[in-house]
């Protein structure tokens, strides 16, 4: 589960999910205005990017996606 | 027609990422001040401010964006003493020493009773507290399911109220520079007193430098790995910190209480939604000597008992994808109309059902670096050095079981933060800077960028996932017994020895992932030799041999780096915290049973004690009657 890219022509290059990621997932493309999902390996799914994304560039998947690791090991 | 398949295409979202650019490294690289603050949450933050209203020159670094990282961001509650509103303080006491089992450092609570409506008044001036609809009131509610609420609707229109966003300007208000995207690496003792920094750039493995007359660190706690609970940007860098310097680490025995909701256990949005999103809640005013039991009885059977059956009762049980109705609505505990204290989460909330939200995660306010008993404003043994704030202070002023009050964490850090942040400030008013030579900084740039040089190696993120892998199983942080542990011990050893002096950075953001393994796998080890170490049953600490209480354990462990091994030191309690020792056993714990304590020794059947239908016996291959706790 992750931040996910619903479309990178709507990103306007307002870096807010390159600042704001607390877990350094984002890279900013200086040249083309837009921000990279670099390292979504990395993403703890807080979903501060998404919600912060003034554009809607960004989305979030959600649902099922594993057995909860912690309890039944 | 081909005209407009064109378009169609043109059209069309684009999913696709660029390639991963290369970041520009920052111009400025070394920082001189009088107060260097680390990390910038609630601790952080007021510590800061603090400080620089006694006139120091104070800077800030934070290894995100201030406002954005660590777990201030998604605190969900604020509470503060208010005799004024009808708070009685010998009943929040009363409560402090019995609920949290008697291990609460009554010291830092009164502490904080004392200043906690300046902090609350602080906060609020400061526009971290505004209040706005809930999303059960908003438009953005649209039925109560997750899947169908508009979330980003709902931040939006709320984003004034936003208080993350607030954060860079109340450093900017209290003309405070920051640094962001910075991670410390190490502060720089000289002659048994702090005198720097040195950290680098995120983005860019670019070495940063940092001389100060004083540095207070507010870094947060850490986890091994989150799944439900947005904690991995904290990585026991403050444990780690101030275990290399001799700091002694208290604490680690107690475990986290977060839960996450089984349908999508590793999503946090999901799981901390609204907790994130909604008001920060005022909470409070529901402290009563008539209460205080039945409160630390609920919260028992609510959190810690709910725990240890989660992890022993097997998969089958996940599989609830209901909602949790909201409870309180509209009114506060108190029973006042007029009181604002509402209490929390009063938006329906996906359920919390799985234990481990995050593992390796101490518990609240109960873990870190150990600044002496009667310490009182979180000053270390290292001169020049405070510590402040859930995870980086071990203050214990909750003892082994958080039962203080919701919202207790938000105000006490930024309390403590406060404190710590006027006594630094005062301290370097006769301090001269010590300049540091280059030597000194090139040993530590080249301890930093280590990971950079290696050939071959693990990638951390596959080393996170091992260590991960060893430290969440249900049998090494909830229900704990000697042998698991022991065996535990031995992997996290072999993984020590195989996999750190191996891991190799591939770029500038494996370089941070690299140091926080580091970090992670010291307080794994920690976290296992402290649990070895408190051979009975107390708060959130449950071992299945030991499965009761037993009072000469009322102290505090702490862990010293001694040359190449951990030594253990034993903090003695102040008698005034310990409550009434000559209460039979009965009585003096009457707010919950654990797993077999019943059995173990031998206590009358009482069904008004809430208690877990599991039995240890059942599930491991222990002595049905475990050794006999040392009660009098």
């Amino acid at each position: 589960m992750s931040v996910i890219r619903v479309d990178l022509n709507k990103c306007i290059g307002c870096q807010r999910c390159y600042k704001i990621c607390p877990m350094d997932v984002f890279r900013f493309d200086y040249v083309r205005q837009k921000s990279v999902i670099a390292y979504p390996e990395s993403c703890q799914s807080c979903g501060q990017c998404y919600l912060n994304c003034p554009a809607h560039s960004l989305g979030f998947t959600d649902g099922v996606y594993q057995h909860p690791l912690n309890a039944g090991r | 027609m081909k005209k407009n398949e064109k378009n169609k295409n043109r059209m069309a979202p684009v999913t696709e990422e660029l390639e991963i650019p290369k970041m520009q490294a920052p111009e400025k690289t070394f920082y001189s001040c009088d107060v260097l603050v680390i990390g910038c949450g609630w601790a952080g933050l007021n510590a800061a401010a603090a400080a620089r209203k006694t006139g120091a020159d104070v800077l800030v670094v934070d290894k995100g964006t201030p406002g954005y990282s660590g777990l201030s961001s998604f605190s969900s509650s604020h509470q503060w003493y208010d005799a004024e509103m009808g708070d009685d303080l010998q009943a929040c006491l009363d409560e402090m020493v019995m609920a949290n089992e008697y291990l609460a450092n009554i010291g830092w609570y009164k502490k904080w009773a004392e200043h906690s409506k300046e902090t609350y008044q602080r906060l609020m001036d400061w526009g971290l507290l505004t209040q706005y609809p809930t999303g059960a009131e908003s438009g953005h509610w649209v039925d109560g399911d997750w899947r169908h609420d508009d979330l980003t609707g709902y931040h939006e229109e709320f984003l004034y109220a936003d208080r993350r966003n607030r954060w860079a300007e109340v450093l900017r208000e209290n003309d405070i520079p920051w640094v962001s995207q910075t991670m410390i690496y190490d502060v720089i003792e000289e002659e048994g007193k702090v005198v720097g920094a040195i950290g680098f750039h995120v983005p860019t493995a670019t070495v940063i430098r940092f001389s100060a007359k004083a540095v207070v660190m507010c870094m947060g706690g850490g986890s091994i790995k989150p799944v439900g609970f947005p904690t991995s940007c904290d990585t026991f860098d403050s444990d780690w910190i101030g275990y290399q310097h001799g700091l002694p680490i208290v604490g680690k025995e107690f475990d986290d209480f977060h839960f996450s909701a089984s349908f999508a256990p590793g999503n946090v949005l999901t799981c901390n939604s609204w907790t994130y999103l909604e008001n920060i809640w005022l909470t409070g005013g529901d402290i009563s000597q008539e209460t205080l039991l039945g409160r630390a009885q609920g919260e028992a059977k609510n959190l810690i008992l709910p725990r240890i059956e989660s992890v022993t009762r097997g998969l089958a049980d996940y599989a609830r994808t209901d909602i949790q109705p909201a409870s309180g609505r509209g009114k506060s505990r108190s029973g006042k109309f007029e009181d604002p204290r509402k209490g929390k989460w009063t938006s329906d909330l996906p359920k919390g059902d799985t234990y481990g939200a995050a593992v390796g995660m101490q518990l609240h306010l109960g873990c870190g670096i150990f600044c002496g008993i009667d310490d009182l404003e979180g000053k270390t043994a290292l001169e020049g050095l405070w510590v402040a704030g859930d995870g980086c202070n071990g203050s214990c002023v909750s003892g082994g079981s958080y039962l203080a009050a919701t919202g207790f964490t938000s105000n006490f850090c930024s309390t403590q933060g406060y404190i710590a942040g006027e006594a630094a400030g005062k301290f370097i008013q006769d301090q001269s800077r010590t300049e540091i030579s280059s030597g000194v900084w090139d040993t530590y740039e080249h301890e930093i960028l280590a990971p950079m040089k290696k050939e071959k190696g693990f990638r951390p993120s596959w080393a996170c996932d091992q260590l991960h892998s060893i430290m969440s199983p249900g049998w090494v942080t909830v229900v704990k017994t000697e042998e698991s542990l022991t065996h535990t011990l031995g992997l996290v050893k072999e993984f020590q020895k195989n996999v750190l002096p191996l891991l190799k950075a591939g770029d500038a953001h494996e370089l941070r992932l690299c140091h926080e393994v580091e970090h992670k796998a010291l307080c794994a080890e920690m976290k296992l030799r402290a649990s070895l170490e408190r051979k009975e049953s107390r708060g959130y600490h449950y071992r299945a041999d030991y499965p009761y209480r037993n009072d000469e354990y009322l102290c505090y462990f702490t862990i010293t780096k001694d040359g190449e091994d951990m030594r253990f030191d034993r903090i003695e309690l102040k008698d005034e915290w310990k409550g009434d020792l000559s209460e039979p056993y009965e009585k003096r714990y009457r707010t919950f049973r654990f797993p077999g304590e019943q059995q173990a020794l031998n206590l009358p059947e009482d069904d008004t004690i809430p208690s877990s239908g599991w039995s240890p016996t059942k599930a491991f291959s222990i002595s049905p009657e475990p050794e006999k706790g040392g009660q009098s």
